[in-house]
């Protein structure tokens, strides 16, 4: 017999491991225990939440306007009251958390937004299928990337449009803007 | 917009759809259950080697050959996941492996005592019996790529389920073994057929509730505070109840008795919401039991030994409380921390590889050790039922639920028939116990949960059609 003190340290530090592992698990499941980490927007500076055009009163603080720079055309296609906060238009104005369906069979819907990739196309592995005869199979992605979100055309056959023009390069997509695939027009809000 | 652009965007189409694979995060999740699935493993050898420490005091390398095995398969399986079920839950497979193995750790810490070896060693057997259930897990992911085809043979399953529940009373393969008649006899090896029949009645009662739960919940008296269903939409539940008082009639098997009748109810519960069902249910099992406990011998005494099992005169009868009694005493030499794998005497309870394992471990790891099997007993219970409820189609989340609590309610008789909580009866603690039927059938469920946990999380999040 090994000595009585090797036994009983091993045996303790048996246990101990034992329950390191079930705290292990534990961790790894703590996003289903706690729900999903939320993301902390850098915007410490800016005062740039509520420029929805469906909010009857815009935030009066005018920030500075900060271009996106693939996206000179946005204004182009502002709603009625976005237009009156000029500034806010072009800016990045908050993380959007959620995707609305403005046109097509399913308008008004929407889609929560927690920063992972959403993949558009009528194959049935894609997050978001559209099946009609304007999607390709892998139609289009969008990306959260250093605080905006990304919208990359998968080289479809028919095109995604952001603000009726046909985007070749992977785009940033400012809120409240229209983007559509097919029939179907998608705007991000906040 | 340049055309260079367009070109280098435009040109590499495969790329970027091998990019939206990459884009999902299933890689982050196979890479942490490879991580906890070499822990895992890691702690089965741990357990084996403290065991030969105390019994041997030296190390004998063939049984780490052994359990390498085990290492193997699980890896095996960890690689088919990757390729076929990328987003499948990680935790799953981690937790079975760590059970299996401390099972095969402490069935080869009893082989030490009872000085048995080669294929008489209850551990090697118990190692082979976990290579072919992970194959036939690794097969079952193979085969079924959507859980959704099961749905479609309801109701062979169901049949199935009845002939595999009727083959030990089948004249000359039944074999009756401990007072109970579930084993059937296949030459080199007995099987017990019951435990494949548990996930075919899982099948079986998803498929059937999903098309009839309709007539079930919708119409109805309402009576007191709750709704109860018509007499004639009692049907399914009274087969139900005639099937598992049959099981416990003739197969004298109180905890399989149980284990059906209970699956049935819950699934009947969660498919219809109606409370009644649970209330009709456990009412009649109860009735049931009560009246098979006066007349029946055996499970008379199987109630006698659970209520007065220190009764010196109950002790010494012939179905007596001495397994249950030997169990609890060594559950109280264990105490808090155990005595330690390999310095307890769990050889002394009868069948410590098998329905006793728990009381095994319980001596040699303490209360301590049982709350780690029950904890993972409780994670891989929580992610069945988690399955269940992120699911999007009605069969799956039937089926996941059913299975998990299937796996729950086992635990429960088991676990709580051996700390007297309620009467003693034959189940095994899946994974743990020795035995193959058991292990094939619960690693079956593991690919199943895998299987329908990867389906979920692959579905859109919508759908439009034109």
């Amino acid at each position: 017999m090994s000595d009585e003190l090797t036994l009983l340290v091993l045996r303790l530090v048996f246990l101990l491991v034992l329950w390191g592992f079930i705290f292990a698990l534990v961790y790894a499941l703590r996003s289903d225990l706690f729900g999903a980490p939320v993301r902390r927007i850098k915007n410490a500076g800016r005062n740039d939440d509520l420029i929805d055009p469906f909010l009857a009163e815009p935030m009066p603080v005018a920030t500075a306007p900060q271009q996106a720079p693939t996206n000179p055309v946005v204004a182009g296609a502002l709603t009625e009251p976005l237009a009156k906060v000029p500034s806010a238009a072009a800016g990045p104005s908050g993380t959007a958390t959620r995707l609305v369906i403005t046109t097509g069979t399913k308008a008004g819907v929407e889609i929560p937004l927690n920063g992972e990739p959403l993949t558009i196309g009528r194959s049935s592995d894609s997050s978001l299928v559209i099946r009609d005869e304007y999607t390709s199979t892998h139609h289009a992605r969008l990306v959260f990337q250093n605080g905006e979100w990304y919208l990359h055309d998968l080289d479809s056959t028919n095109g995604t449009f952001l603000n009726a023009r046909r985007i070749g390069s992977p785009v940033v997509i400012p809120n409240n803007t229209p983007f559509t695939i097919g029939k179907t027009s998608f705007e991000l809000r906040r | 917009m340049s055309s260079p652009e367009l070109v280098a965007d435009d040109a590499p189409a495969d790329v970027s759809v091998g990019r939206i694979r990459g884009d999902r995060t299933p890689r982050k999740l196979r890479n942490l259950e490879l991580i906890l699935l070499l822990a895992a493993c890691a702690i089965n050898g741990g357990a084996i080697y403290l065991v030969q420490l105390a019994v041997l005091d030296t190390i004998d390398p063939t049984p780490f050959l052994l359990t390498s095995m085990l290492t193997i398969a699980v890896l095996a399986l960890h690689i088919t996941v990757r390729s076929v079920a990328p987003d499948a839950d990680p935790i799953i497979i981690p937790v079975a492996t760590l059970l299996n193995g401390m099972g095969i750790a402490q069935i080869y810490r009893i082989d030490l005592i009872v000085k048995s070896s080669g294929w008489e060693a209850t551990a090697n057997r118990q190692v082979v019996w976990t290579a072919l259930a992970i194959v036939l897990a690794i097969l079952v992911l193979l085969f079924i790529r959507n859980h959704r085809v099961l749905l479609r043979y309801t109701y062979i399953a169901g049949i199935l389920a009845l002939v595999l529940l009727l083959l030990p009373l089948a004249p000359i393969i039944g074999k009756a073994d401990g007072g109970a008649q579930v084993w059937i006899n296949l030459g080199m090896f007995s099987f017990q057929p019951g435990e494949i029949a548990k996930i075919l009645l899982a099948i079986f009662f998803a498929g059937y509730l999903v098309r009839n739960r309709d007539s079930l919940s919708m119409v109805g008296k309402k009576f007191l505070w709750m709704s109860f269903p018509r007499i004639r939409d009692l049907g399914p539940i009274m087969v139900f109840w005639l099937l598992a008082m049959s099981v416990l009639v003739f197969q004298r098997d109180l905890g399989t008795s149980l284990l059906y009748f209970g699956l049935f109810l819950v699934m009947i519960y969660v498919a219809t919401g109606r409370a009644s069902w649970v209330f009709i249910g456990l009412g009649l099992f109860l009735t049931g039991a009560v009246v098979a406990s006066q007349s029946l011998d055996y499970v008379n005494s199987r109630f006698r030994n659970w209520l007065t099992p220190f009764d010196q005169a109950i002790y010494d009868a012939k179905r007596s409380s001495y397994q249950l009694v030997q169990g609890l005493f060594g559950l109280a030499h264990g105490g808090m921390s155990g005595t330690g794998l390999g310095q307890g005497r769990p050889n002394i309870t009868p069948l410590p590889q098998s329905d006793y394992i728990v009381g095994s471990i319980g001596e040699e790891l303490g209360l301590v050790g049982i709350f780690v099997l029950l904890a993972l007993y409780a994670i891989l219970v929580a992610r069945g039922l988690r399955i269940g409820f992120a699911g999007r189609d009605d069969f799956g989340k039937m089926l996941a639920t059913g299975l998990s609590f299937a796996l729950a309610l086992q635990v429960f008789i088991v676990i709580g028939g051996i700390t007297r909580v309620i009467p003693l009866t034959g189940l095994t603690a899946p994974f743990l116990a020795a035995g193959g039927s058991s292990l094939l059938s619960n690693w079956i469920i593991v690919a199943l949960f895998l299987r329908l946990s990867d389906t979920i999380r692959n579905q859109p999040k919508l759908v439009i059609d034109a």
